[in-house]
């Protein structure tokens, strides 16, 4: 098989810029809108710009940056692997995704020059509907107890009904979002500051792991890249543009999560934060981002999916591929849906104490089997609880 | 030659196991010595059989006697070898043919006039001898004749003296004494008097739980399934009613299990004398201040079964379970999971069967007043957590089904009068799903979804599809714990085995999950 029928020709060409130039080069950005991509890589190989088309170098300052950036990227020429070595990165379920693919994220595009060459991805979920219904959660790394519980019950809320929940799989919050979804069973995905299989942090190897099970780590780091400092931040563009909207659980005044909420806020994506206790550091950001920038507060599930659900349309059921909770759950019916046995056995409990067994299977008139079976579901629906007494209606609130 | 062999057996927990009995009497220093691992019962053996045979009329042999047991290595104990060693020495005398104990089993203790007395654990060692061709006759005392008749092809020799015995051997049976031994029949015994003994106890049933329709359909499904079960409720609400009309509803014990179950209460020495084969499940309920040797079976010399084995096929009820010493309860987690008891000891370790189902019951807080404004009980919160968390860990784990008692208002008991059903007709639901149980486990180690582990019940047995949604929703309200959800499945199996179905649907996982939520939290 040779190296263009698993890669493209154009593909190959965007892999080994992923080599070549660090993601959001604006240079990089600006030639791809303009050139093919196997032609800006045999270009940069010969060391000459390419083309003298429209809009390339037109003024000398723009020449002049081109002509730098050149020297940037062909610094990096020996150490790119030749087209064969590029395909073999394609390996243990590493693939790539380029612009134009089928399985191409359609918001990255709204990223304009700023959008990545090209995706490493890692795990078997489609990607783009993946991202169709999802929700950027990030946070702090040192996240508070109460930092980490918020998330976690957010985002397995989100995950139950069938959002993806996107995060940078970084200690703190972004661990406990990714943790919550997958805790019900949920996709998620984790956008990493270097290759796809590089577990950075070290102590996330298992959950990486799990990610890639039943979710996707991606990045635009080609693999066996690093992490630096700045690629964090890069790469929270790519948070923010994938998904329907953004949630800061917790950070402080100068977290790294207030970058990508800035790269959301400028997208024009819903942005939203957890608040927290006024006295804490951990969610000063959040509270700065509520103030300042104008995004919602948000506390539960509810509130998320009602930014980013447009009105009227359905909020709960899950639809897309990848992302359909496993077939055993399913919710509790409403009080609507009850079969006419159990309809009969709620309207039999008093509206004030509770009742014997008995003495609700006498008031509904059905026998003792069937108001056993009728009770066991409107406990295990939230309908009812057992008091000292035998079954009460439960409060509805709770 | 002045060598005799005669045959007995050595009990080790509930198994028998042949011991060739030699008497050499030999020139030398007048006495008996007794080899091959006796204990101090069987030691003083040497001066009961001496007073029993002359008080026989017979001669002692004033010679060195040597009696060696052998199998050597195999602890002997108990006083059971009296009779086969009497024998023994006069035969090694001269005074009694020497075929004629051939075939021929000895059980039986001598007492220094000459009575045979009866022994514990007489049908464990018939089945022995039944087991070993070399035997086809056993001789005991008149009273434990019937239970050695309990095994069949066996020829029971029933005798109340030795000189009974003896004469019997020498074939001249009736020469001295008024009783002489004779073959047993069983039935003979029947025309003698009132045998069958009438229960002079009220039966008891289940109807009798009027207004507490959760707990006796949890009785219900924890018989049919052998699921353990746990009670928990203020004084007076009927734990121990419900329990002890557990066995009320439990199919009688078959032919196999009742020889079993017949076999360790004959090592305890429980029988009841007349109708030895126990045909009910057992029903036995430890005091909370029962040891553990008492609970799962030990002592220094011969080692008894404890309740947990007495229990074996029936019901143990561990009533204020809580209060229970903490080792009794961890030293049941064996038995809970391999059905059986093995109690180690110097020289030997015995096996006693113990597959019961366990019925906890728990006061709500260790004061026992009922709780309430009016009652009296000024428990704490954290008292309370601590007195019911005495029960939590292995042995609630095991625990399918756990229900809570109030106590019944009148309303309730007006209602539940439609309601409630007798044992009989229970028992028959109760039979049935027994029957299907076993049907679909065929093949399988287990007989009851009791018994069935949880892993195994995830990959062999799920429920319908899509039966367990509303499970599955309260697990994630965390209304139950996962290990619940197994819970909830395995009991839903029992209720559809009740209800003829052939795998469980919606509505029995509902029911399942009701009599799971039916207790506080």
């Amino acid at each position: 098989m040779s190296p263009d029928r698993r890669l493209g020709r154009q593909a190959l060409a965007r892999a080994a810029l992923t080599y070549l130039a660090e993601p959001g080069d604006p240079a990089l950005g600006a030639l791809l809108e303009i050139c093919e991509p196997a032609d800006v890589l045999t270009a940069i190989k010969a060391g000459t710009l390419p083309g003298t088309g429209p809009g390339c170098g037109d003024s000398p300052a723009s020449r002049r940056a081109l002509e730098l950036a050149l020297s940037r990227w062909r610094s990096r020429l020996p150490r790119l692997p030749d087209d064969t070595g590029l395909v073999a990165a394609c390996r243990d379920g590493i693939r790539l995704v380029c612009p134009g693919d089928p399985e191409w994220p359609g918001g990255l595009d709204e990223l304009g020059s700023a959008r990545p060459y090209a995706l490493w991805v890692r795990g078997h979920a489609n990607l783009r509907l993946a991202c169709l219904r999802s929700v950027s959660m990030v946070g702090a790394r040192a996240a508070t107890g109460y930092g980490a519980h918020v998330a976690g019950e957010i985002a397995a809320d989100l995950g139950e009904r069938g959002w993806v929940i996107v995060s940078g799989g970084a200690y703190g919050i972004d661990a406990a979002a990714h943790r919550g979804a997958l805790a019900v069973g949920a996709a998620t995905i984790a956008v990493l500051a270097c290759g796809v299989d590089y577990a950075y942090p070290a102590g996330h190897a298992g959950l990486f792991a799990d990610i890639t099970a039943r979710g996707l780590v991606i990045s635009e780091w080609p693999p066996g890249r690093h992490p630096a400092r700045l690629r964090f931040l890069i790469r929270n563009r790519t948070i923010a543009a994938v998904t329907c909207g953004t949630v800061i659980v917790e950070a402080g005044e100068r977290s790294g999560a207030l970058n990508t909420a800035r790269h959301a806020a400028q997208l024009g994506k819903p942005l939203m934060a957890v608040p927290g206790p006024v006295t804490s550091a951990q969610s000063a950001g959040c509270h700065r981002i509520i103030r300042e920038w104008g995004a919602t507060c948000v506390t539960r599930a509810d509130d998320v999916i009602e930014m980013l659900v447009p009105l009227g349309a359905p909020a709960g059921t899950a639809t897309t591929a990848g992302t359909t909770p496993s077939p055993a759950r399913g919710a509790a019916p409403s009080r609507d849906e009850l079969d006419i046995d159990s309809a009969r056995v709620l309207d039999a409990l008093p509206a004030r104490g509770g009742a014997g067994t008995s003495t609700i299977a006498a008031e509904a008139g059905v026998d003792l089997d069937t108001v056993l079976r009728c009770l066991g579901l409107l406990a295990g629906s939230g309908f009812i609880e057992r008091c000292d007494r035998g079954w009460r209606l439960r409060k509805p609130h709770a | 030659m002045p060598l005799a062999r005669t045959s007995s057996v050595a009990l080790v927990g509930v198994t028998g196991h042949v011991v060739e009995v030699e008497v050499d009497i030999a020139n030398g220093l007048v006495g008996m010595i007794l080899v091959g691992l006796p204990d101090t019962a069987l030691r003083e053996a040497r001066d009961r059989i001496r007073a029993a045979i002359t008080n026989s009329g017979e001669q002692w042999p004033q010679r060195k006697i040597t009696v060696g047991l052998s199998p050597a290595s195999l602890p002997k104990r108990g006083s059971w070898f009296d009779l086969a060693i009497a024998v023994g020495v006069l035969t090694a005398a001269g005074t009694i043919p020497r075929a004629a104990s051939d075939g021929v089993m000895f059980f039986g203790e001598l007492g220094l006039d000459g009575q045979l007395r009866p022994v514990r654990g007489v049908l464990p060692a018939v089945a022995a001898a039944a087991g070993d061709r070399r035997f086809d006759t056993v001789m005991v005392a008149e009273q434990n004749a019937p239970e050695a008749a309990l095994v069949p092809g066996m020829r029971v020799i029933r005798a109340a003296t030795l000189i009974a015995a003896t004469d019997w051997l020498r074939g001249t049976p009736g020469l001295r004494g008024d009783r002489p031994a004779a073959e047993f029949h069983p039935g003979q015994e029947r025309a003698d008097g009132p045998t069958a003994s009438p229960d002079t106890a009220p039966a008891l049933d289940l109807a009798e739980m009027l207004g507490q329709s959760m707990a006796r359909r949890a009785a219900e499904v924890s018989a049919a399934g052998g699921h353990h079960l746990s009670l928990l409720g203020p004084p007076g609400a009927g734990k121990t009613m419900l329990a002890e009309r557990i066995p009320t509803i439990l199919p009688r014990l078959d032919a196999k299990a009742a020889l079993e179950v017949t076999a360790i209460h004959s090592v305890a020495g429980t029988l009841p004398p007349k109708v030895p084969l126990l045909t009910d499940p057992p029903f036995l309920a430890p005091h909370h201040t029962a040891t553990k040797a008492a609970i799962v079976g030990g002592g220094s010399g011969i080692i008894r079964p404890g309740s947990a084995s007495l229990a074996h096929r029936g019901v143990l009820f561990l009533d204020e379970a809580p209060e229970f010493a903490r080792d009794v309860l961890d030293a049941l987690r064996q038995p809970l999971e391999a059905g059986e008891v093995v109690v180690a000891r110097s020289g030997v370790s015995t096996r006693f069967p113990a597959r019961f189902t366990l019925v906890l019951a728990a006061n709500p807080c260790p004061c026992a007043r009922a709780a309430g404004p009016a009652e009296g009980c000024s428990c704490s919160p954290a008292t309370r957590r601590r007195y019911l968390g005495r029960l939590s860990g292995p042995l609630l784990d095991r625990v399918d089904v756990k229900i809570e008692l109030e106590p019944v208002g009148r309303k309730e008991l007006l209602n539940d009068r439609s309601f409630a059903e007798s044992s009989h007709t229970v028992a028959l639901r109760v039979a049935e799903a027994r029957g299907r149980a076993a049907h679909r486990l065929h093949g399988t180690p287990w007989r009851l979804n009791g018994e069935i582990p949880g892993s195994e019940l995830r990959r062999t047995w799920p429920p319908a599809p899509g039966a367990l949604a509303v499970v599955e929703r309260s697990l994630e309200r965390g209304q139950i714990t996962a290990r619940g959800v197994v819970k909830v499945v395995r009991v839903a199996w029992t209720i559809a085995d009740l209800a003829g179905r052939p795998r469980p649907a919606k509505d029995e996982c509902h029911t399942a999950l009701g009599l799971w939520l039916g207790v506080q939290r």
